[in-house]
């Protein structure tokens, strides 16, 4: 019994599995994807520009910080890429170059190198650059108004603002079949909800973010918008609708799962999805922004900390 | 992967995509169509958005051209009429009567008695005074359902 062997640990050489911070990031990427590609045939050679733009300058950014801070080069992680994908995601169509520029930059610089890089951001770097950005800029922001120009084939009123100022009557025109399938306004990678919604079953199945984490988001926006919904059908639109527009879908699979500022444990995480979601239709339907995820996740990323203080008690221990 | 070969592929998207994305912002600028679709008005009172096209298409509210664009009543081209009402209703500069781009069409003596009111005037009046009359739309009592913050 005395010499029974609890752990084995070998000695080198060790075989690496393969999984990799650039694994990861490429197939984010690629779970973005579809999204982004409907965007980009959805709003043509500007939002193209917007995408193609935003990955570069996140590199160049990323690179550059790199330089100044005399660290080792770490844009070979695709990390920075994939924060200018989904950067761009967010944005309108129309937005203007500078305005990609300055956005990436708080993204990469302040969003994560400030912190000692990937890992060390206290909060979600896509968020940091759009939170920023819409408090500065808030018209650009405004997607009635950047998208002024576009006609397309469905009705061009961006939903949640219709919903806001309208409340159920403004937003008759919108079916979920519609939502869905992406006939909507909205960010460049934000409307087609059934794109996203494949991308985070990708991710999940491939255990690149937490399923946790998603669910208990989405949970937390339906729950509360249906709440609402039930309170005053005239005024708050219902849950699906909640579901479907805005940064929400975009949000839970690809926003609120960043690992560094998420917590890890399973009952941190589903406080901190249900959380956000809670605080997305809070300040939807009573706050003073059209949509709230942006913000919710953000809160969540700051009680992120003491969240992961709540820790299952080891086996068998007493006190 | 070998981070060497990381690295060059992060430097081929540096390259690619900043191509790529100059170009589609140098070769297609973004423009305003010369009929617009939806104008956004920026007031003190909060913004309006307008939907010029639902207004005058057929599988919207099919309005003519002329309910709005009013002046002059029968234009030799339609054109004539197509502009923006602040080409006429504007605040006018101390001592005049008329803004000058009535000169284009009509002589200045001819004018002298004329009044243009304000652009915004001119906006409440004229889609207050339709949708009350189809009794459909925004109007006086109901000034949330044009401006909105
Ligand atoms: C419900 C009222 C309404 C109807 C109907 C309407 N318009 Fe307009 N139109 C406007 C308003 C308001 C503007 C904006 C003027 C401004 O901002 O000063 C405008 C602007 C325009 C302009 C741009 C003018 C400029 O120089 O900026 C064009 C062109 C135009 N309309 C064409 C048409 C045509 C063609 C039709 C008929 C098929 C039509 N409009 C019907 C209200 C209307
Ligand atoms: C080419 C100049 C011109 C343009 C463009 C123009 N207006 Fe006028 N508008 C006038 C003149 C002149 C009058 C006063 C004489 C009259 O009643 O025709 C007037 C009068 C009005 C009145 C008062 C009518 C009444 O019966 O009391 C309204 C309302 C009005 N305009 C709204 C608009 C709107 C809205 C637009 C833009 C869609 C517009 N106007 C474009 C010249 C113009
Ligand atoms: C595009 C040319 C054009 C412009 C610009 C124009 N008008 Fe006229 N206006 C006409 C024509 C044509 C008539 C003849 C009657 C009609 O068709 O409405 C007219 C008629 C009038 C009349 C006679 C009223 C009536 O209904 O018979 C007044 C007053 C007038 N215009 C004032 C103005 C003023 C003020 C402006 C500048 C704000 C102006 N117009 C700009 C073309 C124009
Ligand atoms: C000649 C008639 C006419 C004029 C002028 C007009 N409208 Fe309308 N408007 C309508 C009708 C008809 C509706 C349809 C209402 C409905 O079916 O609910 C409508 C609906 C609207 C609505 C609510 C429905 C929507 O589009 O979401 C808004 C907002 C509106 N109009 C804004 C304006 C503004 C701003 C102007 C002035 C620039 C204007 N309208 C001028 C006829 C008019
Ligand atoms: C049919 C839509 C509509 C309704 C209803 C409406 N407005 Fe407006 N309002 C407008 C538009 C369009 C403008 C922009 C005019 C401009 O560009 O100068 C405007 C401009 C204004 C401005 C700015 C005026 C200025 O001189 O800059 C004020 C203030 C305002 N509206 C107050 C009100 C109030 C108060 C009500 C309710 C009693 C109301 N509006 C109802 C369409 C509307």
């Amino acid at each position: 019994m005395l010499n029974q062997k609890k752990l084995i640990v070998s000695h080198a050489p060790f075989w690496h599995d393969g999984s990799s911070i650039t694994v990861r990031s490429y197939h984010t990427m690629l779970a973005a994807l579809p999204a982004a590609l409907f965007g980009i045939f959805t709003y043509g050679m500007p939002a193209l520009g917007v995408v193609s733009l935003s990955i570069s300058f996140a590199i160049i950014w990323e690179l550059l910080i790199n330089k100044v801070t005399q660290r080792t080069v770490s844009i070979g992680d695709g990390n920075a890429a994939l924060i200018g994908l989904l950067f761009a995601m967010l944005l309108p169509a129309t937005s203007p170059w500078w305005m990609v520029a300055t956005g990436t930059f708080v993204a990469v610089v302040i969003g994560k190198h400030i912190y000692g890089g990937i890992g060390g951001n206290p909060f979600n770097p896509v968020l940091i650059g759009v939170a920023i950005l819409m408090v500065a800029w808030k018209d650009y922001f405004d997607f009635n108004e950047a998208l002024v120009n576009y006609d397309l084939r469905f009705a061009m009123v961006y939903p949640l603002a219709a919903a806001k100022h309208l409340g159920t009557s403004g937003i008759e025109a919108f079916s979920t079949a519609g939502l869905l399938l992406g006939q909507h306004s909205g960010g460049i990678g934000a409307t087609f909800g059934l794109g996203l919604i494949l991308g985070g079953i990708y991710l999940i199945i491939r255990g690149f973010i937490r399923w946790e984490i998603s669910v208990s988001f989405l949970a937390g926006v339906f729950v509360t918008a249906l709440l609402f919904h039930m309170s005053d059908p005239s005024l708050y639109a219902g849950p699906v609708f909640h579901l479907l527009t805005g940064y929400t879908l975009i949000g839970a699979f690809f926003l609120a799962t960043e690992d560094s500022s998420s917590p890890v444990n399973f009952i941190p995480m589903l406080i901190y999805g249900a959380g956000a979601g809670v605080m997305t239709v809070l300040i939807r339907n009573i706050g003073t922004y059209v949509d709230g995820v942006v913000f919710a996740i953000l809160l969540m990323n700051l009680i992120n900390p003491i969240c992961d203080k709540i820790r299952p008690k080891a086996l068998g221990k007493v006190v | 992967m070998t981070p060497k070969r990381e690295l060059q592929i992060a430097y081929s998207l540096i390259i690619v995509f900043l191509f790529v994305g100059f170009i589609s912002y140098a070769a297609f600028p973004a423009k305003t169509p010369d009929e617009p679709i939806r104008l956004m008005y920026k007031t003190v009172a909060g913004k309006v958005l307008f939907d010029h096209k639902i207004h005058l298409s057929d599988s919207g509210y099919g309005l003519a051209c002329q309910d709005c664009h009013h002046h002059p009543e029968e234009p030799e081209e339609l054109e004539e009429a197509l502009v923006a009402c602040g080409e006429c209703h504007k605040v006018l500069e101390e001592g005049k009567t008329f803004p000058d781009s009535c000169l284009d069409c009509h002589e200045a003596e001819d004018l002298e008695d004329s009044e243009v009111m304000k652009k915004s005037d001119a906006f409440h009046s004229q889609c207050e005074s339709c949708h009350q009359e189809v009794d459909a739309g925004p109007e006086e009592e109901r000034c949330s359902w044009c401006h909105v913050m």
